[in-house]
């Protein structure tokens, strides 16, 4: 383990990485820092570039872009009071009332500091922990497996929106559609009406450009936004002593971020909205939160960054996506022929660790680019939608298009925009689906193999051989229906 | 007739429509799904290819049918969140111009079909500076075309005269 992080740290020093980071960043910034665009749909976007690109540089560029999206975020929030992300919904609170006092600069500054200490504590975190839990993993056979992937699906469906039972609908969608194409255990066809065009299945990409960025797009033109008026950046920078008092709230928000983030389905809105709580909770002055506090823009940003890190422990060790945005990078990593589960660090541990590494490279820059940037990205505000839309719709086509030279990824693109706007419109969450579509066949095959290791008693199989995934089983209704309840409160 | 419209709301059509696909899906499996291959009059695998889409859809069902009966109370309630018929007029001609867009990339090739469809996006969201519209729509799809299949290496599709123009741009 010791000499693949040698191998891995080495390989992450690469120039073109670091390079694509920083383009990564820059991208993510600016499309956080549009009201109306989303970090998520900036990387659904974008994407394909990545496939074309070697792994170890291909996917650090994406996990800059999400890094710089979720900073970017913030900044319409505190400008405007207008959240660029759900993440920076807490932020606004704090940060549009420092604007309102003439302190902008001291809360950008701020979200800044913290988000970057958020993310680095919870990458190293990562680093640190993710190689003991690949080796439990690789104890797992079908059954452990099969439970555990129930398990992250219920999480998943328990803490997405208000109704859970729309959110199973919605995954079992999502498995059914996963089905289309040549089945992954007797290599027949199903549900694919004859047309050649299925026979490979539903792709991948132009269901997550669909149904992330389209609808996204699809609501700023129907609600014919246009541009918004930026008061202009003020106040001085933040100072040393400002940063030193509000060290124990970031600390203790990048503990809640980095718990919540191994978590599937949580992800930084619970992490920011908790991290808020905590610190009203905890201060000797919580009247002033919500009137202007820093400490509240501090607790905000360092939960939601810190989630970025751990999330990556489900995708890496079980081929579990923890929401929407990790969905998309395992969108990637199975583009590159790299299929995250506990394999992946039997077969290529250097490779996983020079990613996690050039997370914590990606900080560094973060810091950087952000701190030289910040006026720039604050005059975004204002940029006029109607330039932005028809590019973001042509990156989309091509971006599509590219990966299978396909004119029926484009219908389907088209297709699943329409769904994701219906869907939106009937409040469903889409999120379920792409889980339930992601993790599918792998389901159905630990299914297929459970059952003939079972030999037809599958109750006595797991009741007297398999203890540990019969727990899971059992647990999975218990679980999920604690952490709805748990979100109810939290999201109010 | 009023009730009616009051009762389908978004929300119970979503469900519906899915409660019956799955119901469908279920009733002809034997359609939809290929028979299992056979090797000596066995079976390749233990499961049937269409055991695990039969539960999934059961259970898809069943829930979908499940959340119309919980939502019978509720379904309508939140009229405030319902779209304008200008919002429904500006969302139908944006997808009409996507699938226009999808339809005629390859025909027209991504020069052109990117050029209208940037057009018509540009002026659907108001923009009514010619020489912005122009700039926009003729520069960003070269770039993009350029930076695709010269430095991605990828391919989009372009109509031969105009992929010999690239060239001769180029010097290649």
């Amino acid at each position: 383990m010791i000499e693949q992080f040698f191998t891995g740290f080495g390989m992450a020093l690469r120039l073109d990485t670091f390079v694509m980071m920083s383009l990564g960043l820059f991208g993510g910034m600016l499309v956080g820092a549009l009201p109306g665009f989303t970090t998520l749909m900036a990387m659904a976007i974008l994407l394909p570039i990545s496939f074309f690109l070697d792994p170890i540089v291909g996917i650090p560029f994406l996990l800059g872009i999400y890094k710089g999206g979720i900073f970017g975020g913030s900044i319409p929030a505190i400008l405007i009071s207008m959240p660029g992300t759900g993440a920076a919904v807490a932020t606004s609170r704090d940060g549009y009332k420092l604007t309102q006092q003439g302190k902008s600069r001291k809360a950008l500054d701020m979200a800044l500091f913290s988000s970057v200490f958020g993310d680095t504590s919870s990458d190293i975190f990562t680093i640190l922990m993710i190689f003991p839990i690949a080796f439990l993993v690789m104890q797992f056979g079908p059954p452990e497996l099969f439970a555990v992937l129930l398990m992250s699906l219920v999480i998943i469906a328990a803490t997405s929106g208000n109704n859970p039972l729309k959110a199973l609908v919605m995954m079992m969608l999502g498995l059914w559609l996963s089905f289309v194409g040549t089945d992954p255990l007797g290599g027949v066809e199903r549900f694919t009406f004859g047309l050649f065009d299925l026979k490979s299945g539903i792709p991948l990409l132009p269901m997550l450009i669909g149904v992330f960025a389209i609808p996204e797009v699809a609501a700023v033109v129907m609600r014919n936004e246009k541009t918004r008026q930026l008061s202009a950046l003020m106040g001085e920078r933040l100072s040393a002593a400002e940063f030193k008092r509000c060290l124990p709230t970031i600390c203790r928000s990048t503990v809640i971020g980095t718990a919540i983030g191994i978590i599937p389905g949580l992800g930084q809105v619970v992490a920011a909205m908790m991290g808020y709580s905590a610190a009203k909770n905890a201060s000797s002055h919580p009247e002033t939160f919500g009137e202007g506090e820093l400490e509240g823009v501090a607790a905000a940003e360092a939960a939601n960054n810190a989630v970025n890190g751990p999330t990556m422990v489900p995708l890496l060790t079980l081929g579990i996506p923890g929401d929407n945005v990790t969905a998309i990078l395992l969108g990637a990593f199975v583009a590159q022929g790299l299929r995250p589960g506990p394999q992946l660090f039997e077969e290529q541990g250097p490779i996983v660790f020079a990613i996690l590494i050039a997370m914590v490279f990606c900080n560094l820059l973060f810091l950087v680019i952000g701190y030289l940037s910040i006026p720039f990205f604050s005059r975004l505000v204002t940029i006029k939608i109607s330039v932005l839309i028809p590019l973001v719709i042509v990156f989309a086509f091509a971006g599509a298009y590219v990966f299978r030279s396909d004119t029926v990824d484009l219908l389907m693109l088209v297709g699943f925009g329409l769904f994701g706007i219906l869907a939106k419109i009937a409040r469903f969450d889409v999120m379920p689906m792409v889980m339930g579509f992601i993790l599918g066949p792998e389901m159905e095959y630990a299914f297929g193999q459970t059952v003939a290791m079972a030999n037809g008693d599958a109750f006595t199989f797991f009741l007297t051989e398999r203890h540990g995934a019969f727990g899971v089983l059992l647990a999975t209704p218990i679980f999920g229906f604690l952490l709805w309840k748990r979100m109810q409160k939290v999201t109010g | 007739m009023k009730d009616l419209s009051h009762r389908l709301s978004p929300e119970v059509l979503v469900l519906l429509v899915i409660a019956v696909a799955g119901g469908l899906g279920v009733l002809f499996i034997d359609a939809l799904v290929a028979p299992p291959k056979l090797l000596f009059g066995r079976a390749l695998t233990a499961i049937t290819p269409s055991l695990f889409p039969v539960i999934i859809l059961s259970a898809m069902t069943a829930l979908a049918m499940l959340a119309l009966i919980l939502l019978r109370g509720t379904a309508g309630a939140d009229r405030d969140a319902a779209l304008t018929h200008g919002e429904w007029r500006r969302g139908f001609i944006f997808f009409a111009i996507m699938t226009f867009y999808a339809l005629t990339m390859e025909p027209f090739g991504f020069l052109i079909s990117s050029i209208i469809a940037m057009v018509l996006l540009s002026l659907q969201m108001g923009n009514r500076s010619v020489w912005q519209i122009a700039l926009l729509s003729c520069v960003s799809p070269v770039l993009l075309y350029l930076a695709a299949t010269r430095l991605l290496a990828v391919s989009l599709p372009e109509l031969n005269v105009i992929e010999l123009a690239y060239a001769r741009l180029l010097g290649e």
